[in-house]
């Protein structure tokens, strides 16, 4: 599961109202190398919720300093779109979970796939 | 009552088929339709796109520029999509795991026809338009009732897989088709990475064709009253019946509203099979006509298709109930008694024949493994009318405005967009 993916995912526990961003307890993350597409990486950058994904890469430590809040000008910054594409596209979490931060539910990762199937009673 | 049949329908009659089928959806005869790539080829740069009921991905390598994800019920499918470099989870499209408005596009390629209530049909479209931006676009591909060639008496059906292995012949036969495909199959064939590439022509992304040594292909298709009408209380008949058998979930022999007083009072769910029938394998796989088998079936067969029933009598009706019974386990031989009433010159001694040849077929495949899955692999569709869809988001869906409806290869196709609603 990339990062970029992470962006999207939110909790769906009935009854959930703030199942987003989720948590990422991962125990197996992989750095694989893909092709940087700078712009690529800045189209994507304004589809992100830029908080959450600053915050998903400090989980998995790879923050390389990324700012709290987006620069302005950023197209044009090719080290800082270097660094968001590494943390959008190449970090990715082979083995763990996520955790909804309102109910703690955890929805496995196996095998970079997340398992987002609810079960009977949480639908 | 209603969302647990639904669901335990959808359970046994697509979820778990296609587990067991998807090793074989993966060696098949399954191509990327291309108005589906067109579509995702004039995304912007930078777009991201969701495909929901992804299967086994394979769209999701078209168009480099933009972010692709996918998602499935079935795990061995989403396997394998990952197996390919995609990003890929485990969903239900009745509840999406995505933030609200996060897609500039979503697919829905032969998806929402396999759920069973026109409630679901409509939740998994709302689902997929709550995740779509506004502005942004939905592309729904659902098989149509009306093919070209005959139009299907009921929407609502059960289809058996078939997993024969092509004998060589029919393998030759197939890539001779292939070779008179349009540019779109030469596209992909150059692609030769991609193993789900196929040579075939198909139509659509489900597997109909089957091959015997004997030059003979057997099909049946069994109709169903839809879920929605079964739990019609209006219908007292419809609805002792149902209430007795909610949990084998098939539902009662009574067809049309006009007949239903005559068999109401069966008292037992069945599925009822409408044919059998044998065609020559050069009549498979044609694009125009998804269900190359219904046309076949109504040719010289006994019984009374007539409008909108399938009154089989009394004797079809006898062993539909036999069918049913074992229908958790029925194997495809067992549907002999069936062909008994439609191969009348060839009288008994033929059934014990064609039981053998189903069994040596199975045997006889090329790879020498045994490829045969019972017929418990019935996956349950409800097929379109013309319009149906589009109905369906303009009449259910405020959010998505109808842009586009066409026919596409048996397919009913409906591309929507995500609109603003203001609330006054």
């Amino acid at each position: 599961m990339k990062l970029l993916t992470h962006n999207m995912l939110m909790s769906h526990v009935k009854g959930v109202t703030k199942g987003y961003p989720l948590l990422i307890k991962a125990t197996e993350v992989k750095v694989n190398e893909v092709e940087f597409n700078p712009q690529f990486v800045s189209r994507m950058i304004p589809k992100v919720e830029w908080s959450a994904l600053v915050k998903a890469a400090e989980e998995l430590g790879h923050r390389q300093d990324l700012p709290a809040e987006l620069l302005a000008d950023y197209e044009k910054n090719e080290e800082f779109l270097k660094k968001v594409h590494k943390v959008l596209l190449e970090v990715e979490v082979i083995e763990g979970c996520l955790q909804c931060p309102e109910s703690g539910r955890e929805f496995p990762i196996t095998k970079g796939i997340p398992n987002m199937l609810l079960n009977e009673d949480e639908v | 009552m209603m969302e647990e049949a639904a669901s335990q329908l959808e359970r046994a009659h697509v979820h778990s088929v296609y587990d067991k089928i998807a090793p074989y959806f993966n060696d098949s005869r399954y191509k990327a339709w291309p108005k589906v790539r067109q579509f995702l080829l004039d995304l912007e740069p930078g777009s991201i796109v969701a495909d929901i009921g992804c299967g086994n991905g394979k769209y999701l390598h078209i168009n480099k520029e933009v972010f692709k994800l996918g998602c499935d019920v079935c795990r061995p499918l989403v396997d394998f999509a990952w197996s390919q470099g995609h990003e890929v989870q485990m969903c239900d499209g009745l509840r999406l795991p995505y933030r609200d408005g996060c897609f500039d596009a979503v697919l829905s390629i032969a998806v929402i026809h396999h759920l069973s209530t026109k409630e679901r049909r409509i939740r998994a479209i709302r689902e997929m338009a709550r995740t779509l931006r506004v502005g942004g676009r939905l592309m729904i591909y659902v098989w149509a009732m009306e093919q070209k060639r005959r139009k299907f008496e009921k929407q609502d059906i059960f289809v058996p897989w078939n997993p024969n292995p092509q004998s060589t012949s029919e393998h030759g036969k197939t890539r001779r088709r292939a070779a008179a495909q349009s540019v779109s199959e030469a596209l992909d064939n150059s692609d030769k990475h991609r193993k789900v590439r196929s040579t075939s022509s198909v139509a659509d992304d489900e597997d109909l064709t089957c091959s015997v040594p004997q030059q003979r292909t057997q099909r049946l298709w069994f109709f169903s009253r839809s879920l929605d009408s079964v739990f019609d209380f209006g219908n007292l008949t419809v609805s002792r019946s149902s209430s007795r058998d909610m949990s084998t979930l098939l539902s009662p022999t009574g067809e049309s509203e006009g007949s239903k007083s005559s068999q109401g009072g069966r008292g037992r769910g069945l599925i009822k099979q409408v044919s059998s029938f044998f065609s020559p394998p050069s009549v498979i796989g044609s694009e125009e006509d998804v269900f190359d088998a219904v046309t076949d079936l109504h040719r010289g067969q006994t019984y009374g298709g007539g409008g909108g029933d399938n009154n089989n009598g009394t004797e079809s009706q006898a062993v539909s109930v036999s069918l049913a019974q074992e229908c958790g386990s029925l194997a495809l031989p067992d549907l002999v008694p069936f062909q008994k009433e439609h191969l009348k010159q060839s009288g008994g001694e033929s059934e014990g024949r064609e039981q053998q040849q189903q069994q040596q077929e199975s045997t006889k495949s090329p790879q020498g493994d045994e490829r045969q899955v019972d017929a418990s692999c019935l996956r349950y569709y409800h097929v379109f009318r013309e319009g149906e869809l589009a109905e369906l988001i303009e009449n259910h869906v405020d959010e998505l405005h109808v842009t586009h409806t066409y026919f596409d290869h048996a397919n009913w196709c409906v591309v929507a967009e995500k609109v603003q609603l203001w609330k006054i």
